[in-house]
Protein backbone atom coordinates (compact mmCIF):
# COMPACT_ATOMS: atom_id res chain seq x y z
CA UNK A 1 0.00 0.00 0.00
CA UNK A 2 0.93 3.69 -0.90
CA UNK A 3 2.08 6.01 2.30
CA UNK A 4 -0.08 8.35 2.20
CA UNK A 5 1.88 11.26 3.46
CA UNK A 6 4.10 10.67 0.52
CA UNK A 7 1.75 12.62 -1.75
CA UNK A 8 3.03 15.79 0.65
CA UNK A 9 6.60 15.30 0.04
CA UNK A 10 8.73 18.35 -1.68
CA UNK A 11 11.00 17.63 -4.28
CA UNK A 12 13.14 19.76 -5.82
CA UNK A 13 13.59 20.65 -9.36
CA UNK A 14 16.02 23.41 -10.05
CA UNK A 15 18.38 25.01 -7.60
CA UNK A 16 18.45 28.47 -8.26
CA UNK A 17 21.24 29.56 -6.02
CA UNK A 18 21.96 30.26 -2.16
CA UNK A 19 20.74 33.30 -0.05
CA UNK A 20 22.92 32.86 3.67
CA UNK A 21 23.66 29.84 3.01
CA UNK A 22 20.04 28.07 2.34
CA UNK A 23 19.78 26.93 -0.93
CA UNK A 24 17.15 28.40 -3.00
CA UNK A 25 15.08 25.89 -5.12
CA UNK A 26 12.60 25.79 -7.49
CA UNK A 27 10.61 22.89 -6.04
CA UNK A 28 7.24 20.59 -6.99
CA UNK A 29 5.26 23.27 -4.74
CA UNK A 30 6.77 26.12 -6.42
CA UNK A 31 5.74 24.62 -9.75
CA UNK A 32 2.09 24.35 -8.98
CA UNK A 33 1.99 27.59 -7.21
CA UNK A 34 3.16 28.96 -10.40
CA UNK A 35 0.72 26.69 -12.18
CA UNK A 36 -2.32 28.38 -10.40
CA UNK A 37 -1.27 31.85 -10.97
CA UNK A 38 -0.86 31.23 -14.95
CA UNK A 39 -3.99 29.77 -14.64
CA UNK A 40 -5.68 33.07 -12.75
CA UNK A 41 -3.96 35.31 -15.23
CA UNK A 42 -5.14 33.15 -18.46
CA UNK A 43 -8.45 32.97 -17.17
CA UNK A 44 -8.89 37.14 -16.40
CA UNK A 45 -6.78 37.91 -19.02
CA UNK A 46 -8.93 35.64 -22.01
CA UNK A 47 -12.57 36.12 -20.18
CA UNK A 48 -11.37 40.05 -20.86
CA UNK A 49 -9.93 39.84 -24.05
CA UNK A 50 -13.24 40.76 -26.21
CA UNK A 51 -15.54 42.31 -23.36
CA UNK A 52 -19.14 41.85 -24.72
CA UNK A 53 -21.81 43.53 -23.41
CA UNK A 54 -23.49 40.09 -23.19
CA UNK A 55 -21.04 37.62 -21.63
CA UNK A 56 -19.71 34.81 -23.25
CA UNK A 57 -18.36 31.81 -20.78
CA UNK A 58 -16.13 32.54 -19.44
CA UNK A 59 -16.24 36.01 -19.55
CA UNK A 60 -19.23 35.53 -16.80
CA UNK A 61 -16.81 32.89 -14.84
CA UNK A 62 -14.47 36.12 -14.27
CA UNK A 63 -17.98 38.25 -13.48
CA UNK A 64 -19.22 36.42 -11.22
CA UNK A 65 -16.19 35.93 -9.17
CA UNK A 66 -15.28 39.56 -9.12
CA UNK A 67 -19.21 40.04 -7.77
CA UNK A 68 -18.77 37.50 -5.41
CA UNK A 69 -15.86 38.83 -3.85
CA UNK A 70 -16.95 41.87 -3.91
CA UNK A 71 -20.27 41.31 -2.37
CA UNK A 72 -18.39 39.77 0.48
CA UNK A 73 -16.35 42.79 0.95
CA UNK A 74 -18.98 44.75 1.22
CA UNK A 75 -20.97 42.96 3.20
CA UNK A 76 -17.88 42.34 5.44
CA UNK A 77 -16.07 44.93 5.84
CA UNK A 78 -17.99 48.30 4.26
CA UNK A 79 -17.57 50.23 1.33
CA UNK A 80 -14.21 51.02 2.75
CA UNK A 81 -12.98 47.98 2.75
CA UNK A 82 -13.56 47.74 -1.14
CA UNK A 83 -9.89 49.55 -1.37
CA UNK A 84 -8.59 46.59 0.00
CA UNK A 85 -10.58 44.36 -3.14
CA UNK A 86 -6.87 43.41 -5.37
CA UNK A 87 -5.74 42.05 -2.13
CA UNK A 88 -8.80 39.93 -0.83
CA UNK A 89 -9.70 39.22 -4.55
CA UNK A 90 -6.29 37.63 -4.90
CA UNK A 91 -5.71 35.81 -1.84
CA UNK A 92 -9.44 34.30 -2.35
CA UNK A 93 -8.13 33.16 -6.59
CA UNK A 94 -4.80 31.79 -5.22
CA UNK A 95 -6.10 29.62 -2.31
CA UNK A 96 -9.49 28.51 -4.47
CA UNK A 97 -7.10 27.74 -7.70
CA UNK A 98 -4.46 25.77 -5.24
CA UNK A 99 -6.95 23.62 -3.76
CA UNK A 100 -8.99 22.94 -6.54
CA UNK A 101 -5.75 21.62 -8.28
CA UNK A 102 -4.90 19.70 -5.77
CA UNK A 103 -7.79 17.49 -5.96
CA UNK A 104 -6.21 16.26 -9.45
CA UNK A 105 -4.33 13.24 -9.77
CA UNK A 106 -0.91 13.27 -9.31
CA UNK A 107 -0.86 17.13 -8.83
CA UNK A 108 0.87 18.40 -5.67
CA UNK A 109 -1.47 20.69 -3.09
CA UNK A 110 0.26 23.82 -2.25
CA UNK A 111 -1.79 24.16 1.32
CA UNK A 112 -1.39 20.90 2.46
CA UNK A 113 2.09 22.92 3.51
CA UNK A 114 1.71 25.17 6.79
CA UNK A 115 4.51 27.53 5.81
CA UNK A 116 2.22 28.37 2.85
CA UNK A 117 -0.56 29.01 4.94
CA UNK A 118 1.36 30.74 7.28
CA UNK A 119 2.31 32.89 5.49
CA UNK A 120 -0.89 34.41 3.93
CA UNK A 121 -2.30 34.64 7.31
CA UNK A 122 0.82 36.81 8.61
CA UNK A 123 0.22 38.83 5.34
CA UNK A 124 -3.43 39.46 5.93
CA UNK A 125 -2.42 39.98 10.02
CA UNK A 126 0.44 42.67 9.39
CA UNK A 127 -1.86 44.29 6.91
CA UNK A 128 -4.40 44.79 9.60
CA UNK A 129 -1.78 45.96 11.93
CA UNK A 130 0.23 48.40 9.54
CA UNK A 131 -2.96 49.94 8.47
CA UNK A 132 -4.94 50.17 11.37
CA UNK A 133 -2.34 52.19 12.87
CA UNK A 134 -1.87 54.03 9.56
CA UNK A 135 -5.67 55.16 9.53
CA UNK A 136 -6.50 55.42 13.22
CA UNK A 137 -3.45 56.45 14.98
CA UNK A 138 -3.65 55.04 18.67
CA UNK A 139 -7.57 54.95 18.47
CA UNK A 140 -6.56 51.54 16.86
CA UNK A 141 -5.60 50.12 20.59
CA UNK A 142 -9.16 50.83 22.03
CA UNK A 143 -9.89 47.78 20.38
CA UNK A 144 -8.34 45.99 22.95
CA UNK A 145 -9.98 48.01 25.79
CA UNK A 146 -13.62 46.87 25.86
CA UNK A 147 -16.16 49.75 27.17
CA UNK A 148 -18.18 48.97 29.91
CA UNK A 149 -16.09 47.05 32.00
CA UNK A 150 -15.78 47.83 35.61
CA UNK A 151 -12.24 49.13 36.16
CA UNK A 152 -10.53 46.13 38.27
CA UNK A 153 -10.81 43.45 35.63
CA UNK A 154 -10.33 45.63 33.02
CA UNK A 155 -6.27 44.58 32.62
CA UNK A 156 -7.10 41.07 32.40
CA UNK A 157 -9.44 41.89 29.96
CA UNK A 158 -7.16 43.47 27.85
CA UNK A 159 -4.71 40.73 27.84
CA UNK A 160 -7.76 38.27 26.95
CA UNK A 161 -8.16 40.41 24.17
CA UNK A 162 -4.61 40.74 23.02
CA UNK A 163 -4.19 37.32 23.02
CA UNK A 164 -7.32 36.74 21.26
CA UNK A 165 -5.97 39.00 18.54
CA UNK A 166 -2.53 37.68 18.38
CA UNK A 167 -4.16 33.86 18.05
CA UNK A 168 -5.62 35.12 14.73
CA UNK A 169 -3.12 34.35 12.39
CA UNK A 170 -2.83 30.73 14.12
CA UNK A 171 -6.16 29.72 13.68
CA UNK A 172 -6.44 31.20 10.45
CA UNK A 173 -3.45 29.26 8.99
CA UNK A 174 -4.09 26.08 10.72
CA UNK A 175 -7.93 25.80 9.64
CA UNK A 176 -6.47 25.78 6.30
CA UNK A 177 -3.66 23.69 6.54
CA UNK A 178 -5.46 21.39 8.58
CA UNK A 179 -8.59 20.67 6.32
CA UNK A 180 -6.59 20.71 3.28
CA UNK A 181 -4.15 17.65 5.37
CA UNK A 182 -6.33 15.78 6.45
CA UNK A 183 -9.02 15.63 3.45
CA UNK A 184 -6.03 13.84 1.59
CA UNK A 185 -4.84 11.44 4.27
CA UNK A 186 -8.37 10.30 4.35
CA UNK A 187 -8.50 10.15 0.57
CA UNK A 188 -5.23 8.01 0.38
CA UNK A 189 -6.25 5.96 2.58
CA UNK A 190 -9.56 4.70 1.50
CA UNK A 191 -7.97 4.34 -1.73
CA UNK A 192 -5.63 2.12 -0.57
CA UNK A 193 -8.13 -0.43 0.97
CA UNK A 194 -9.47 -1.28 -2.31
CA UNK A 195 -6.07 -2.32 -3.58
CA UNK A 196 -5.58 -4.39 -0.05
CA UNK A 197 -8.78 -5.70 -0.46
CA UNK A 198 -8.68 -6.66 -4.21
CA UNK A 199 -5.60 -8.80 -3.75
CA UNK A 200 -8.21 -10.83 -1.43
CA UNK A 201 -9.81 -12.63 -4.59
CA UNK A 202 -13.56 -12.82 -5.52
CA UNK A 203 -14.50 -11.84 -1.65
CA UNK A 204 -12.52 -9.10 -1.81
CA UNK A 205 -13.58 -7.78 -4.86
CA UNK A 206 -17.44 -7.23 -3.08
CA UNK A 207 -15.56 -5.85 -0.41
CA UNK A 208 -13.50 -3.21 -2.39
CA UNK A 209 -17.08 -2.07 -3.53
CA UNK A 210 -17.45 -0.24 -0.20
CA UNK A 211 -14.32 2.27 -0.13
CA UNK A 212 -14.53 2.32 -3.38
CA UNK A 213 -17.88 4.19 -2.94
CA UNK A 214 -16.50 5.68 -0.52
CA UNK A 215 -13.90 7.22 -2.16
CA UNK A 216 -16.09 8.96 -4.84
CA UNK A 217 -17.97 10.47 -2.12
CA UNK A 218 -15.08 11.98 -0.58
CA UNK A 219 -13.60 13.03 -3.31
CA UNK A 220 -16.76 14.85 -3.82
CA UNK A 221 -16.69 16.20 -0.55
CA UNK A 222 -13.37 17.36 -0.73
CA UNK A 223 -14.23 19.55 -3.76
CA UNK A 224 -16.63 21.28 -1.50
CA UNK A 225 -14.14 22.07 1.04
CA UNK A 226 -11.87 22.98 -1.31
CA UNK A 227 -13.77 25.93 -2.66
CA UNK A 228 -15.40 25.95 0.69
CA UNK A 229 -12.07 26.62 2.85
CA UNK A 230 -11.00 29.68 0.24
CA UNK A 231 -14.52 31.29 0.82
CA UNK A 232 -13.63 30.89 4.65
CA UNK A 233 -10.10 31.78 4.04
CA UNK A 234 -11.20 35.29 2.38
CA UNK A 235 -14.19 36.35 4.52
CA UNK A 236 -11.96 36.21 7.28
CA UNK A 237 -9.25 38.20 5.96
CA UNK A 238 -12.46 40.70 5.43
CA UNK A 239 -13.49 40.22 9.13
CA UNK A 240 -10.18 41.13 10.02
CA UNK A 241 -9.62 44.07 7.47
CA UNK A 242 -12.99 45.53 8.88
CA UNK A 243 -11.60 45.78 12.73
CA UNK A 244 -8.41 47.37 10.56
CA UNK A 245 -11.17 49.81 9.50
CA UNK A 246 -13.33 50.72 12.16
CA UNK A 247 -10.90 49.74 15.44
CA UNK A 248 -13.33 49.77 18.58
CA UNK A 249 -17.05 50.77 18.22
CA UNK B 1 -20.96 24.10 6.56
CA UNK B 2 -20.64 20.77 7.19
CA UNK B 3 -20.16 19.76 10.24
CA UNK B 4 -16.68 18.62 9.81
CA UNK B 5 -15.61 22.32 8.75
CA UNK B 6 -17.66 23.53 11.30
CA UNK B 7 -15.88 21.23 13.98
CA UNK B 8 -12.39 21.99 12.50
CA UNK B 9 -12.90 25.48 12.84
CA UNK B 10 -14.29 25.80 16.21
CA UNK B 11 -11.16 23.50 17.53
CA UNK B 12 -8.54 25.68 15.35
CA UNK B 13 -9.56 28.67 17.62
CA UNK B 14 -9.63 26.90 20.62
CA UNK B 15 -6.04 25.53 19.96
CA UNK B 16 -4.58 28.86 18.57
CA UNK B 17 -5.46 30.78 21.70
CA UNK B 18 -3.73 27.90 24.14
CA UNK B 19 -0.59 28.01 21.63
CA UNK B 20 -0.86 31.69 21.61
CA UNK B 21 -0.81 31.66 25.67
CA UNK B 22 1.60 28.90 25.90
CA UNK B 23 4.46 30.39 23.81
CA UNK B 24 3.76 33.74 25.44
CA UNK B 25 4.40 32.02 29.25
CA UNK B 26 7.30 30.48 27.87
CA UNK B 27 8.96 33.50 26.45
CA UNK B 28 8.35 35.28 29.93
CA UNK B 29 10.27 32.57 31.59
CA UNK B 30 13.30 32.93 29.39
CA UNK B 31 13.61 36.20 29.66
CA UNK B 32 12.86 36.48 32.68
CA UNK B 33 13.50 33.27 34.60
CA UNK B 34 10.30 33.45 36.60
CA UNK B 35 9.53 29.57 35.34
CA UNK B 36 7.01 27.86 36.29
CA UNK B 37 4.87 30.78 36.94
CA UNK B 38 4.71 32.89 33.43
CA UNK B 39 4.18 29.35 31.83
CA UNK B 40 0.91 28.48 34.17
CA UNK B 41 -0.51 32.23 34.07
CA UNK B 42 -0.49 32.25 30.19
CA UNK B 43 -1.39 29.10 29.96
CA UNK B 44 -4.92 29.92 31.53
CA UNK B 45 -5.02 33.17 30.10
CA UNK B 46 -4.94 31.67 26.64
CA UNK B 47 -7.32 29.18 27.32
CA UNK B 48 -10.11 32.03 28.26
CA UNK B 49 -8.89 33.88 24.90
CA UNK B 50 -9.66 30.54 23.25
CA UNK B 51 -12.91 30.08 25.11
CA UNK B 52 -13.45 33.71 23.69
CA UNK B 53 -12.98 32.84 19.91
CA UNK B 54 -14.66 29.52 20.21
CA UNK B 55 -17.79 31.40 21.72
CA UNK B 56 -17.25 34.37 19.40
CA UNK B 57 -16.75 32.50 15.96
CA UNK B 58 -20.08 30.27 17.01
CA UNK B 59 -22.10 33.08 17.71
CA UNK B 60 -22.93 32.23 21.11
CA UNK B 61 -21.99 35.65 22.20
CA UNK B 62 -21.83 38.93 20.50
CA UNK B 63 -18.91 39.64 18.51
CA UNK B 64 -16.67 41.75 21.09
CA UNK B 65 -14.65 44.78 20.83
CA UNK B 66 -12.64 42.56 18.35
CA UNK B 67 -15.58 41.70 16.40
CA UNK B 68 -14.33 37.94 16.88
CA UNK B 69 -12.54 35.00 14.23
CA UNK B 70 -16.68 34.05 13.35
CA UNK B 71 -18.55 33.83 10.32
CA UNK B 72 -21.96 33.14 11.53
CA UNK B 73 -21.91 36.26 14.05
CA UNK B 74 -21.91 38.55 11.43
CA UNK B 75 -24.83 39.76 11.00
CA UNK B 76 -26.54 43.37 11.50
CA UNK B 77 -22.30 43.97 10.90
CA UNK B 78 -23.26 46.82 8.88
CA UNK B 79 -25.69 49.01 10.89
CA UNK B 80 -22.14 49.70 13.70
CA UNK B 81 -20.33 51.03 10.86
Amino acid sequence: MDDPIHQFEIVKYVTLGHIGGREIAFTNSALFMAIAVAGISLLLIGATSNRSLVPGRLQSLAEMSYEFVADMINSTAGREGMRFFPFVFSIFMFVLFVNVIGLIPYMFTVTTHIIITATLALMVFFTVIIYGFWRNGLHFLKMFVPSGIPIYILPLVTVIEVMSFLSRPLSHSVRLFANMLAGHITLKVFAGFIGLLGAWGALGWFGAVLPLGLTVALTALELLVAVLQAYVFAILTCIYLNDAIHPGH
Amino acid sequence: MSGFARGMRLSAELVGGVVIGFIFGWLIDRLFGTSPWGLIVFLLLGFTAGVLNVMRSAGVIRPGPLSGAGGEGMHGRQDRN
